[in-house]
């Protein structure tokens, strides 16, 4: 596995003063001070963005496809995410912005609410299969799968195995392009236009297929600027789309990206909706407690309101929300896919995964159970002796956090500022 | 050796206090993840605990669970001040219970509690007399049955 690219979030280390505030905010405990700066254990982050939300000084950055490198390819598609609808004001409508992608350079621009709507439907077709176990928990967010596959391993089976719509809308586009454009498939780049660093992730390192069908993902960010270029310059043309409208949005779709967009469309199953990355932790410990089991289907979405509170857009979340839910109403029920053609792809098992998603080990405190009791009552002993005060000045998130690092030979008792006459007995 | 290597741990439990509801399943899960037990063993050890700490939550005023853990089983000893249950074998019943309108309507008392912990338990003891509090003994074998 390419470390490099493991993950999509990393410490700019010149801006980096070694303040406390990402290490308080990583929910899985990823990151200790050492040396003065931040540094992010890579097993434990899941990218879920939290530091960079939190951080004063701009220190955190994110690693997502630039715009030059589409360069390498001579036929580029973009598959936004429906975040990107809420982006531009309360009047800009949805085809003026696939135009305005279209005009920055993409040669093809794909609406994603219709594949939305196919998700929804596949997925009502799978609960309807498989009775149990429940709840079944959905794929969309790629960091609640590698929480999953982290935290709650035992989860891993109750993830329901149908792709999300960006990996589904890839492989069909990846499956008639090349032979509509007579190109080969390398030559063709398939691009997520996002709000989410994790999307990266999952394209570098998918959980659940060998390789992903999308070539990278922009960050709305990034792009930005130049849609609101290409939004100013051609104003009049987009006036002419309004009237002309060459794509039919789905409704049931169209709110995918809000929390609790995924489920909206179920009909014949009861769904819950999660968001935020605490809130979904505390729902899966109750999952994981044998609760919840008189629901078919979990959302879990660990940005606040869902992919729309997504880190690397630009509206505030809240305008971008009521943009967005003000679409939905426009667009009604309107459903744009034929039930039985998601049918036949459902059974041709186009939509699956390539596997189910592996746990990911934690490691535990030693590999022998005997010995993992005799260092848990190592890190008990240790834990009294320190100041319970969670100050992080001695490089992890809190004293319990220390405590477990020195028993795992990662610190040391000494690093606790607060603790007398450190040279006595903790050494390693 | 193994004698030795027992972790002791006691979690306290308060009577109504259900915004706390699957804290102490949860650490103690956490807990048996760390000290590197099989998947199953975790997982059964943390229903049992949270129907257990969910009994207390809903019908005594507190009560305390005791953990020990050695590499080969998790003992789960809980002791309640709480009314005690009349009938035990009733209580036993799967789909018996006397949760108020309430609790149900959060999800509760669906009567499934002590069966269910039976259901995942290797061993389990109950005793129980109205005015004497309800005591468990629960204990679950490493790598032992799946329910």
């Amino acid at each position: 596995m390419n470390k490099k690219h493991l993950h999509a979030i990393h410490i700019t280390q010149d801006k980096c003063i070694g303040c406390v505030h990402c290490m308080a905010a990583c929910p899985t405990k990823a990151i200790r001070l050492r040396d003065g700066k931040a540094k992010i254990i890579d097993e434990l982050c899941i990218d879920c963005a939290e530091c960079l939300r939190s951080c004063p000084y701009d220190a955190i950055h994110t690693h997502t496809t630039s715009f030059d490198a589409l360069s390498a390819f001579d036929y580029k598609v973009a598959i936004p995410s429906t975040v990107i609808y809420g982006q531009f004001g309360a009047t800009t409508l949805p085809n003026e912005i696939l135009s305005a992608l279209r005009m920055v350079g993409f040669d093809e621009v794909y609406d994603p609410s219709a594949i939305c709507e196919l998700n929804t439907a596949a997925i009502e077709e799978y609960l309807s299969e498989h009775p149990k176990p429940r709840p079944f928990i959905t794929s969309t967010c790629p960091v609640v799968v590698r929480l999953i596959q982290r935290r709650y391993p035992a989860l891993c089976g109750q993830i329901l195995p149908i792709e999300p719509p960006r990996e589904v809308a890839a492989k069909i586009l990846r499956t008639i392009l090349p032979r509509a454009l007579n190109l080969p498939p390398e030559r063709i780049g398939i691009i997520h236009v996002t709000p989410c660093p994790a999307k990266m992730v999952s394209i570098n390192h998918p959980a659940t297929l060998k390789k992903s069908y999308l070539d990278g993902a922009i960050s709305i960010r990034d792009i930005y600027p130049q849609m609101l270029n290409a939004l100013r310059k051609s104003s009049d043309e987009a006036l002419m789309r309004h009237l002309f409208p060459e794509t039919l949005f789905s409704g049931i779709g169209m709110g995918w990206s809000l929390s609790g967009g995924e489920t909206r469309g179920l009909k014949r199953h009861r769904a819950v909706a999660v968001s935020g990355v605490q809130d979904t932790m505390r729902v899966l410990d109750q999952v994981e407690a044998g609760l919840l089991q008189d629901v078919d289907l979990l959302e879990c979405t660990v940005c606040p309101d869902g992919c729309v509170g997504g880190p690397l857009q630009v509206e505030n979340r809240f305008l971008a929300k009521a943009r967005i839910l003000e679409l939905v109403d426009a667009a009604g029920d309107r459903a744009v896919v034929d039930q039985k053609d998601v049918s036949r792809l459902y059974h041709k098992n186009f939509l699956s995964f390539d596997h189910p998603v592996p746990p990911v080990e934690t490691p535990p405190l030693d590999v022998d159970p005997a010995k993992a009791i005799l260092k848990a009552q190592r890190r008990d002993k240790i834990f009294k002796k320190l100041p319970r005060l969670d100050c992080g000045a001695c490089g992890a998130p809190d004293c319990w956090t220390l405590a477990d690092d020195i028993v795992r030979g990662t610190a040391r008792l000494a690093d606790c500022p607060f603790v007398r006459s450190p040279r006595k007995k903790e050494k390693r | 050796m193994t004698d030795r290597a027992v972790l002791r741990r006691e979690f306290p439990v308060k009577g109504g206090d259900f915004a706390k509801a699957g804290v102490v399943a949860c650490r103690i899960k956490d807990l048996l993840k760390e000290l590197g037990l099989d998947v199953g063993t975790v997982r059964r050890a943390a229903i049992a605990s949270y129907e257990a700490e969910m009994n207390i939550i809903m019908y005594a005023r507190e009560g305390l669970v005791k953990l020990a853990v050695s590499p080969r089983r998790v003992r789960i000893m809980v002791d309640d001040k709480g009314p005690g249950i009349p009938d035990v074998d009733l209580a036993m019943t799967e789909g018996y219970s006397t949760a108020t309108p309430e609790m149900r309507e959060l999800g509760f008392g669906a009567g499934m509690g002590l069966p269910n912990i039976k259901k995942n338990a290797d061993r389990f003891r109950i005793e129980s007399g109205v005015g004497r509090g309800t005591h468990l003994e629960i204990i679950i074998n490493a790598n032992g049955h799946q329910p």
